[in-house]
């Protein structure tokens, strides 16, 4: 009996020893939030092979101001509960500085908790402009708004000179506002729009829908949302002989759509940002993914790999790792990331970005139409 | 005429995803005759037989199979056997043993099984939308006004077709044969069919696989009219075969289909006249007034006091 608890004691101190040592050993932890599972989790592959590269290649290179970073994965599933869980777990493991989250629906109530507790958060992925209207100090993001995206949308449609336009989006907080800043778009420019309506993520059925775009009698869709619904809606409206052009935001861009909608999604057209990884500056970033058979055409991921050297510049011209020091540095300076030259505004937002739209392609590959 | 158009081609489209509902709402409805519960995990089924059709259709491209009803009707039986296989055991692990507990028990017991299926699909067939290829492509043209043409596809004949020929066997099996019998005589009591020398646990049992059949049958189809499935797919449909089940009457097979064709009816006659956005707002508003004023459904029957 005596030895077992002399055992044990031991255990437990050899175990404290450890457990020391590794809070010893200088590292920057950085939270990686994103889908994993659920509807969207391909977004979140992008988004955590594009930070996981950052960190990788800055460790290569020295670290941060002598210390390795260190990447802490979560799940949110593009929940906003879920979002919430793995934040505040976060905050528990003692991050202070988060890439994510994907979903602005998710990005909204997380960023709440991560301003309450002092962690500097950059969002490579959501676009919705209402995350950064709250004069919150430590939220950045390396990626456009809908508001920008959703005229550069508006302002292509008119130059098509199309009689009627139909606006569909699927009511949530993404979809919805891209859509109403396309509508608005469109009216201020004369063009009729016939319809404007909402239909619920999830459905399958959209057969309804497509007669009224039908009989509408319109030349263009645009679709606020993502690839599961628009793919169907493609593919019931060319099935039921709907010739109208059809056009969606960057979430609907990605192969998944191909597998859904097949040979309808020919000539799909989507706003996306540029092609970060066709740049010439970013051929040996792009080999070194390539080497770890991974795919860069994805629009999150060269915007999560910026998010995380933004983090590592900051702390770097901070001269601190105090998140607050680091936020008036990512403010004040300028910065030179695989998305161009970075230069934040007070709310966070990047001070330029640029959209352009692309024809998409039954094969998945898309083509530059401006 | 072009109004008349749209209408005919709304009723269409809200009469096919109604005899769907049907379908599916066949299951919840029968196993709540016999056992007065709801099956919970009936809409899983359904999206667990949609993917063995698409496995099944799959497997027989890469070996080179290209007879279209030979491909049909391997993905049916395989959707049927697994489907079948998937309600036998939902019964025997989450219903036989807490059966004639507190009510409440089993219900619960229900709602994990369906959680933990759509899980089970969520880790073995990843989360992302898997298309289904359309095997059956094109359509009849009829009418055009003003640009505007009724089409009537081949793939909503199909499912008008094989959801007429489900309803008429099944009902034949339930009036007609020896199994039907017996479950009519344990719907109506179970103790007294049970003392009588019916084998309960065996009718109940088939209960289960009848409902998860014909739920597979309606994961073909709508796996064949959307084109993708995803782990998803069982749960709105569940909910809504499920209103279908209670508006014509829960317990009532006729009531079962009636329900579903109204509810399909409804909904696309809401986002064709109305919005989208109304669509199930006047499905479940219509639940409502139905059971406000006819508290056992269209054509549930009344309950007895049994004193």
């Amino acid at each position: 009996m005596k030895t077992s608890v002399k055992k044990l004691a031991l255990a437990v101190g050899a175990s404290a020893a450890l457990m020391a040592a590794g809070q010893a050993a200088a590292e920057i932890r950085i939270g990686i939030a994103g889908p994993m599972t659920g509807p969207v989790a391909q977004y979140g592959d992008m988004q955590f092979s594009g930070a996981r590269m950052a960190i990788e290649r800055i460790n290569a290179a020295g670290g941060v101001m002598g210390e390795q970073l260190v990447g802490v994965e979560v799940d949110d599933v593009c929940d906003p509960k879920q979002a919430v869980t793995v934040a505040n777990r976060l905050v528990n493991q003692g991050v202070q500085y988060v890439v994510g989250h994907l979903c602005s629906s998710s990005t909204q109530p997380a960023s709440d908790i991560y301003e309450d507790e002092g962690i500097l958060m950059i969002t490579p992925a959501s676009t919705s402009p209402e995350i950064s209207q709250r004069g919150y100090e430590l939220l950045f993001r390396t990626i456009g708004l809908d508001s920008m995206q959703g005229p550069v949308a508006g302002n292509y449609i008119v130059s098509q000179n199309p009689n009627r336009v139909a606006v569909i989006h699927d009511k949530q907080q993404y979809g919805e506002g891209i859509a109403t800043a396309v509508r608005d778009t469109l009216r201020d420019a004369g063009v009729e729009v016939a319809m404007f309506e909402g239909i619920t993520a999830g459905d399958k059925d959209f057969s309804s829908l497509v007669t009224k775009i039908k009989q509408a009698n319109v030349d263009f869709v645009y679709y606020g949302g993502y690839h599961p619904e628009l793919g169907l809606i493609l593919r019931q409206a060319r099935q039921a002989d709907v010739s109208s052009k059809f056009m969606g935001p960057e979430g609907v861009g990605n192969k998944d759509i191909n597998t859904i909608a097949g040979e309808s999604a020919e000539g799909l057209l989507v706003t996306l940002p540029p092609s970060f990884d066709e740049k010439p500056e970013n051929q040996d970033l792009v080999a070194a993914f390539e080497a770890k058979g991974e795919d860069t055409s994805g629009p999150f991921v060269l915007t999560s790999y910026a998010a995380v050297q933004l983090i590592a510049d900051g702390i770097e011209q901070a001269g601190s790792q105090d998140p607050f020091e680091v936020a008036k540095a990512l403010r004040a300076g300028t910065f030179e990331t695989p998305i161009g030259t970075v230069q934040f505004d007070q709310a966070g937002d990047m001070e330029s970005f640029e959209f352009v739209v692309y024809e998409w392609h039954s094969d998945g590959s898309k083509t530059s139409v401006n | 005429m072009q109004d008349l158009l749209y209408f005919s081609q709304q009723l269409i489209n809200g009469l096919t995803i109604g005899s769907t509902y049907a379908l599916i709402a066949i299951g919840y409805t029968m196993v709540y005759g016999i056992i007065g519960m709801i099956n919970f995990a009936h809409g899983e089924i359904y999206m667990i037989g949609a993917y063995t059709a698409l496995i099944a259709i799959t497997g027989l491209a890469t070996l080179g199979v290209a007879w279209l009803p030979l491909i049909l009707l391997v993905a049916l039986l395989c959707a049927i056997i697994v489907s079948s296989s998937m309600g036998w055991a939902v019964e025997r692990v989450a219903y036989r043993p807490v059966r004639g507990r507190h009510r409440l028990i089993p219900l619960i017991s229900a709602i994990g099984m369906s959680i933990f299926l759509q899980n089970y699909v969520h880790l073995a067939q990843g989360s992302r939308n898997i298309g289904f290829p359309a095997l059956i492509d094109g359509s009849f043209r009829f009418g055009s006004s003003e640009g505007f043409q009724l089409s009537l596809s081949y793939m909503q004949i199909t499912i008008f077709i094989t959801t007429l020929i489900c309803m008429i066997v099944l009902s034949l099996f339930i009036s007609r044969s020896r199994i039907g019998r017996a479950c009519r005589a344990v719907s109506q009591d179970l103790g007294m069919a049970n003392l009588l020398g019916i084998d309960t646990n065996r009718i109940i049992s088939a209960t289960f696989i009848i409902g998860a059949a014909l739920a597979a049958v309606a994961g073909l189809l709508l796996g064949m009219y959307y084109g993708s499935v995803d782990p998803l797919f069982g749960f709105i449909a569940g909910l809504k075969a499920f209103t279908a089940a209670v508006l014509g009457g829960i317990g009532s097979i006729p009531g079962a289909m009636l329900g579903g064709l109204i509810l399909g009816v409804a909904e696309s006659m809401t986002s064709g006249y109305l919005s989208g956005e109304y669509k199930d707002v006047v499905a479940f508003s219509l639940l409502i007034l139905i059971l406000l004023f006819k508290p056992t459904g269209l054509l549930g029957k009344p309950e007895v006091e049994k004193i």
